[in-house]
């Protein structure tokens, strides 16, 4: 069942429309993360359901409760959600543990049961609440926010780029704390972010969100193999794009006669190729022009020798890395997937 | 809404009375012949000051807050000071120094040097929460220092400025108390002559219609000038100290320049006192000694008054500041906008408003306590808001949207997150309001109950009648509170809990 239910949400700010008739369903115990490049409306979005933003047209329930619809507004402190900014926003004038219990019952905030509770679930041990919060690290400063936020149990939670202003190393052990306690307190919740691995990796559903719509909703694994169009197969991952044209059912392009993931209509079309799905192997139909070292892997930039001379990229191994100029054959491994030309 | 509607009833009662007066007493005031040049003349004098305020008030505020100037912090307590030095005493200071400051250049000089901390206030809690890097990237950019302050640094405090100078124009047009001292006849004193002669308060008020207007054409300009620019920060911005300029060779001339600065401004009066009092006559000290025991129950008065109006202030100004500040928008500005209109209406017409409507409307309350404690409270609110606004202005909105989500409602996040917050900020309001109010002469000259005595009336009852030697301890504890307020204001004004430790 569905806990939190968006339909046709609309909002314009003067004449830009930011949000344009989003519907969007997250289902209970789920995390779905809302990926837009910014100014896509993702923040009005998330503020919206949080209670921020007053919407123009649409209507938000969460579990139960319409929240807002026409004629329907309820304040942002009654929606029972928690809300986690980029910065966190702890309040400089409250020590960890006070800010922790800032959304409790006196009664609780006393007992500071919960609050040490939530501390553990966020990976903090109960030593940090007594520190004041200028003394925290980044990665700490946002755990402590999500444990504030965890605390009076929320039955929705809203991260808005929580990890965005994090270093990468601590990036990952920080969403790694961040979903074991969001699991642990199976709270439903929308991530709000820019980042493609970010919502591919933590997200059960990906959203993407483009120009206030939202032009596709689906399983990350799906949102990978099977964008809705082009300039999202491009913003999700590196692509390999190259004309083809498709007839009974494969698609002869210059890397050959490729099977289809998905049925597709006779004629002209633009071949999507993820740059792991091409394999080096001995042959001569393509020359090495460049290449991009990652550590692990290689981003390989080869030219073909047909008469297009068409560029592609290929994702390998470092240690199966030709050397500039090489020559070299592709192979395509898996199904393609195509987009009408 | 209900404040701002508070702080217009004097606007109101002044309107009723210039009408009650008939259309001839008013127009008999207006087209008297020397209308114009009065008006003129006090015109001239809060224009000629209020540019000087700007230079005094930015270079030092760009002095403390940017250079390594040595003594920071002593200069600030310093440069503030002569704020709440009671302006009054500050007057009489200059008129007794030099003939030639009893005239035009005298009101000009005292309105410049004991408004330009207004400025100075404003100008330095902006700059100190000015991104450094947007400085920085300029520097890298090849600006000089001086290009960086005029391109850079100048812009973004623009708002401060405009504040602080409206504040500083608004506070010269209708000023009173300094110029009691002074053979210099301004508006404000023209209109009490009009209330003192005739007792016909239609008359003083057709000529405060005047000065009402005056001022909405200065707010319109203002308004104008401040435009539609957006000075927000973009993104959060780095939160570390700017990078102080090295003064080198200029250390002597700018130490020069903070001494005069602080010398004439503060060291006048206080010198003055102390000249006073050491050069007074056998006579002279035995007459003081017998107005001394006066001294007591005028203190007690005094900062009783001052307290309760700092506390009324203080609560007033809190919505219309977090009004201001979080919701903008044309009503919410001409909200704001009202209280500065209620203050172009010089104090003692105010007064004498409040007074007037108190008799007529709630007889009872004429003549209480309370009446002058309301009147100091609307009098000063401008400077509470200003002071609340600025500190107010500092505190993120994530932080009160946090409390929001997590369960309280508008009332309960502004008792625990922005009150708790914005704390300095009310000590800031305060202060100001407990300092104007303890130095405030001609409101309470009106309203004071009787039989009741303030430090300001008295030490200026005594400059006049008795002698400068027997207001000297008067004006002494006036200025020795005024700098332990100043120590508050130093500390506390535009400033943010919390925040200082980041």
């Amino acid at each position: 069942m569905a806990e939190l239910r968006c339909a046709g949400l609309v909002k314009s700010y003067g004449s830009r429309a930011v949000l344009q008739s989003v519907d969007l369903e997250v289902p209970e115990g789920t995390l779905t993360a809302i990926l837009g490049a910014s100014g896509s409306g993702k923040t009005t979005l998330l503020r919206a359901i949080a209670g921020f933003v007053e919407l123009d047209e649409g209507r938000i329930e969460i579990g139960e409760t319409v929240v807002a619809d026409s004629g329907v507004r309820l304040p942002p402190e009654r929606r029972g959600v928690g809300y986690v900014t980029q910065e966190g926003a702890l309040y400089p004038h409250l020590k960890v543990a006070d800010n922790v219990a800032f959304g409790l019952s006196r009664a609780e905030r006393k007992a500071g049961r919960r609050t040490a509770e939530v501390l553990e679930l966020v990976g903090l041990d109960s030593g940090f609440g007594n520190r004041p919060v200028h003394e925290l690290s980044g990665g700490e400063q946002r755990r402590v926010a999500l444990a504030r936020a965890l605390a009076p149990r929320p039955r929705l939670m809203l991260l808005d780029e929580p990890f965005s202003a994090l270093d990468a190393s601590l990036r990952t052990d920080t969403r790694r704390a961040v979903l074991d306690a969001l699991a642990a307190e199976n709270v439903t919740t929308v991530l709000v972010t820019h980042d493609q691995a970010e919502a591919l990796s933590m997200g059960q559903h990906v959203g993407v969100l483009r120009d206030g719509r939202l032009i596709q909703h689906d399983e990350p694994s799906a949102l990978y193999t099977a964008p809705a169009d082009l300039a999202l197969a491009r913003f999700v991952g590196d692509a390999v794009v190259i004309p083809g044209v498709v007839s009974a059912g494969r698609v002869s392009c210059s890397l050959g006669d490729l099977p289809l993931a998905h049925s597709a209509a006779d004629g002209p079309v633009h071949v999507l190729i993820r740059p792991e799905q091409i394999a080096l192997v001995e042959g001569s139909t393509a020359t090495v022009t460049g290449s991009t070292y990652f550590g692990a892997e290689t981003l390989v930039q080869l030219l073909l020798s047909d008469a297009d001379e068409q560029a592609v990229t290929a994702r390998i191994f470092s240690h199966e890395a030709p050397k500039l100029g090489d020559p070299v054959a592709l192979d395509v491994t898996a199904p393609v997937v195509v987009f009408p030309a | 809404m209900a404040v701002a509607a508070l702080a217009f009833t004097p606007v109101v009662i002044t309107v009723v009375q210039a009408l009650q007066g008939g259309a001839s007493a008013a127009g008999h005031v207006l087209t008297n012949h020397s209308t114009p040049g009065l008006l003129l003349r006090t015109a001239a004098a809060a224009l000629l000051a209020t540019p000087l305020c700007a230079i005094f008030g930015v270079g030092s505020a760009w002095l403390i807050e940017r250079t390594r100037l040595p003594g920071r912090r002593i200069w600030t307590v310093l440069l503030v000071a002569p704020l709440v030095v009671p302006v009054f005493v500050t007057g009489y200071a200059y008129a007794n120094l030099s003939g030639t400051l009893q005239g035009f250049w005298g009101a000009v000089a005292i309105l410049a040097f004991s408004y330009y901390p207004v400025v100075f206030l404003l100008v330095s809690a902006s700059m100190r929460v000015l991104d450094p890097a947007l400085e920085e990237t300029a520097r890298s950019l090849g600006l000089g220092g001086w290009a960086t302050f005029r391109r850079v640094v100048l812009p973004q405090i623009r708002p401060a400025l405009y504040g602080g100078l409206l504040l500083v124009l608004l506070s010269g047009l209708v000023e009173y108390d300094a110029f009691v001292a002074f053979h210099y006849q301004t508006f404000t004193i023209d209109i009490y002559s009009q209330y003192r002669l005739s007792f016909s308060a239609s008359g003083a008020a057709a000529l405060s219609g005047l000065s009402i207007l005056l001022c909405l054409a200065i707010l319109v300009c203002e308004a104008l000038l401040r435009g539609g620019a957006n000075y927000t920060k973009i993104g959060s911005g780095s939160r570390r100290p700017a990078t102080r300029v090295r003064l080198g060779r200029s250390t002597l001339p700018a130490l020069v320049g903070m001494v005069a600065l602080v010398g004439i401004a503060l060291g006048v009066p206080v010198g003055m006192l102390v000249y006073w009092w050491s050069n007074a006559s056998a006579a002279g000290h035995a007459a003081a000694r017998a107005e001394l025991h006066y001294l007591g129950p005028a203190a007690l008065t005094s900062v009783l008054m001052g307290l309760a109006s700092a506390v009324l202030a203080t609560i007033l100004a809190l919505p219309l500041a977090v009004l201001a500040v979080r919701h903008n928008g044309p009503v919410v500005t001409a909200l704001e906008r009202s209280v500065y209109v209620a203050f172009a209406l010089p104090d003692l017409v105010a007064a004498i408003a409040l007074a007037y409507g108190a008799t007529r409307l709630v007889p009872s309350l004429y003549g209480t306590v309370f009446l002058m404690v309301l009147a100091e409270a609307l009098l000063f609110l401008p400077f509470a808001l200003v002071a609340l606004r600025t500190t107010l202005g500092l505190i993120e909105p994530a932080l009160e949207e946090s409390a929001r989500a997590l369960g309280l409602g508008p009332l309960r996040t502004l008792w625990r997150v922005t009150i708790p917050l914005a704390r300095p900020g009310l000590g800031a309001a305060a202060v100001l309001v407990f300092a104007f109010t303890l130095g405030d002469l001609s409101t309470a000259q009106v309203l004071l109950p009787p039989g009741m005595d303030s430090l300001g009336v008295h030490f200026d009852a005594d400059a006049r009648t008795v002698s400068f030697a027997a207001a000297v301890p008067y004006g002494a504890v006036m200025v020795a509170i005024a700098m332990a307020a100043t120590f508050v204001l130093v500390t506390q004004f535009g400033r943010v809990r919390g925040l200082e430790a980041r």
